[in-house]
């Protein structure tokens, strides 16, 4: 059937009147001649309102919206001059003032005689799509910012051929390496090469096998340093559930390694410490048999002299034993001061010609000595204070490289303490070692026992003195020692010290 | 110094060990292999002092020394141990009554002056 010229155009009318599309034809002046069902939802207002009136005026009814009134304009007056074709986005404001955002179309009509006969534009709504969009990047966004928080985990992934093809998710946090150093390179740049080499054929066949691997293993820094890891290892499997590579999850589990071996040191600590009581115990008996038969026979007169000496001999070594025996106990219980009144400035004149006795690394070190005269008295153990102040110069010693200054100073404490301060200007001891500095078997020395330290906070304890430490790493560190007075420098009545008055021998 | 004293230890060479010693010190001796044996004979018998070994089977030496005191308050009761310094030992023996402590882990002859110490000084509080 042939249709008249009638029918289709009210034919196209109905098309363009319910295109979902904003159907919007204007003259050469840019006035709506024709506009559809589409524009009326949005303007709120109908066609006959709208035929005859500047496109602007129609779309753009609040003058807020300049830069984007005048960038379509200007995109309009090209499409118009030049007779050409354009694309333009912009949002604009319905009757109850939402904002949609259109994408339109811009087509100039031109007429037989090649002149510009009027303006196509066909808007599609866009908003539903951009807000899709926006969300998506939203949640981009917030997926980014939560894996850049995580520090402790790293995904990165690897191709068949060991590539790596994607590093995100606290990958560059934990490995140092920046995302453009990495991509496309070997994984064993991550994994240490023996780890790539000998490890990696196991681990992936399980994951081929199983579909996923665990294991603890070293991971390794930009910088080479290695650090330990839980890593879960994962296929890579396309949209067809073909395998083309490997997903690398790796916790990084220092702290924890950490935490670990401090329980460890302390449960060896404890062990230690119950074999040695233990062991001292049961040594001392059968010592203490041998000993003491030993000192009769030696007591008797008739005694060859050759029999003399090899007694004397096993004595003196049986003593060896006993003293052993004796650290040991002393180290696992704190020993009983013999107590003297003492002078702190007199003890510590008497521990400065011992340092000459210990070898002490090579270096200039200046001693300086700020004594409070007329110090208070206090009651302690000559030995042992000396072992504590011969202990903290040697620690002194220890702690500067080059040069440096180490300054002792004592002073009344509140008038109820002796206190001695002894600092250097060595190296400090970083924060986290500070709280186990008392720690026995703690050490930061390569080649210290741990024991020096812990020596002396237990003889200053037995003393019910206080042994406090101050230090910042590069800077120094000082020693506090506070020791109870017997009598202070203000009051001279004796204060008695209350283990005095029962009888104890070790 | 002579006076009679109860060595009490389980361990029979260092019994006898400490008897010859104080025999030669001309103490009066007698032994006793366990913490409930020396209850038994300080009752029948009577000491000046007791020379009691902590760690025993059977009865401990602190528990010992607790009920020798109660039997007998003026029993001068010197503690011996392997051990080294314990506070909670010292603390406990001071309490229950005991005239001194004495570490195996000394030379004999500091072990005898102090045991004789222990001994002048109790008697010496007694008055």
């Amino acid at each position: 059937m042939k249709s008249s010229p009638q029918d289709i155009q009210k034919s196209v009318y109905r098309i363009i009147d319910n295109s979902n599309a904003i159907v919007l034809y204007l003259d050469t002046k840019g006035l709506i001649s024709i506009c559809n069902k589409k524009l009326e939802e949005i303007t709120g207002k109908d066609k006959g309102q709208m035929t005859g009136n500047h496109w602007l005026d129609i779309l753009y009814r609040d003058s807020n919206r300049m830069i984007n009134q005048q960038m379509f304009k200007a995109v309009m007056d090209a499409s118009i001059n030049y007779k050409r074709p354009n694309v333009f986005e912009g949002s604009i404001k319905d009757s109850n003032h939402n904002e949609h955002f259109i994408s339109w179309n811009i087509t100039p009509i031109i007429d037989d005689s090649h002149e510009l006969e009027g303006i196509l534009l066909l808007g599609n709504d866009v908003t539903l799509l951009k807000e899709r969009g926006a969300s998506l990047k939203n949640i981009d966004e917030t997926l980014k910012n939560i894996f850049s928080s995580i520090k402790e985990y790293a995904l990165y992934a690897i191709n068949l051929d060991g590539n790596i093809t994607y590093y995100g998710m606290g990958s560059e946090s934990l490995f140092g390496w920046q995302k453009n150093e990495i991509i496309f390179k070997q994984v064993s740049l991550l994994h240490s090469y023996d780890d790539a080499a000998y490890k990696f054929p196991f681990i992936l066949e399980q994951v081929r096998s199983l579909g996923h691997y665990e294991l603890e293993t070293y991971l390794i820094k930009k910088n080479g340093l290695s650090f330990p890891v839980i890593l879960s290892v994962s296929q890579f499997l396309d949209a067809k559930g073909k395998i083309i590579g490997y997903i690398f999850i790796a916790k990084d589990i220092t702290e924890r390694k950490k935490l670990e071996y401090q329980i460890f040191q302390a449960e060896k600590l404890a062990a230690i410490d119950q074999l040695a009581a233990g062991m001292a115990h049961e040594i001392n008996n059968p010592l203490f048999v041998i000993s003491g038969r030993l000192e009769m026979i030696l007591g008797q007169k008739r005694l060859s002299e050759k029999l003399k000496e090899d007694l004397n001999i096993i004595n003196t070594q049986t003593d060896r034993i006993r003293k052993l025996v004796d650290r040991f106990l002393k180290f696992n219980r704190k020993t009983t001061p013999k107590l003297e009144t003492l002078n702190i400035n007199e003890v510590i004149d008497t521990v400065l010609p011992l340092l000459a006795y210990h070898k002490l690394p090579v270096v200039k070190i200046d001693i300086e000595k700020y004594f409070t005269p007329d110090l208070g008295l206090i009651k302690g153990d000559l030995n042992q204070l000396q072992e504590v102040f011969l202990n903290l110069l040697i620690n002194a010693y220890q702690a500067m490289s080059i040069d440096g200054k180490i300054t002792i100073k004592t002073s009344n404490f509140m008038d109820k303490f002796a206190e001695i301060r002894i600092s250097d200007t060595g190296c400090g001891i970083a924060k986290e070692n500070l709280k186990n500095i008392f720690t026995p078997f703690f050490s930061t020395k390569e080649d210290g026992t741990g024991l020096g330290l812990s020596i002396c906070y237990n003889i200053i304890k037995s003393h019910n003195g206080s042994i406090d430490i101050e230090s910042e790493a590069g800077k120094g560190t000082t020693f506090i020692i506070r020791l109870p007075f017997i009598y202070s420098p203000s009051q001279k009545s004796f204060r008695a010290v209350d283990y005095t008055d029962f009888l104890v021998e070790l | 110094m002579s006076c009679k004293v109860l060595v009490v230890d389980d361990e029979a060479q260092l019994r006898d060990l400490f008897s010859d010693l104080l025999k030669k010190e001309n103490f009066t001796v007698k032994c006793a292999s366990s913490g409930e044996e020396a209850l038994d004979i300080i009752g029948k018998e009577d000491f000046e002092v007791v020379l009691l070994d902590i760690r025993m089977s059977g009865i401990s030496g602190l528990e010992a020394l607790k009920k020798i005191k109660e039997l007998k308050p003026n029993m001068i009761v010197i503690l011996i141990t392997g051990f080294g310094y314990d506070e909670d030992l010292i603390t406990k023996s001071k309490e229950y009554g005991c005239a001194g402590y004495i570490g195996k882990n000394m030379p004999i002859s500091r072990i005898l002056s102090s045991f004789k110490l222990f001994i002048k000084t109790a008697k010496e509080k007694a008055k």
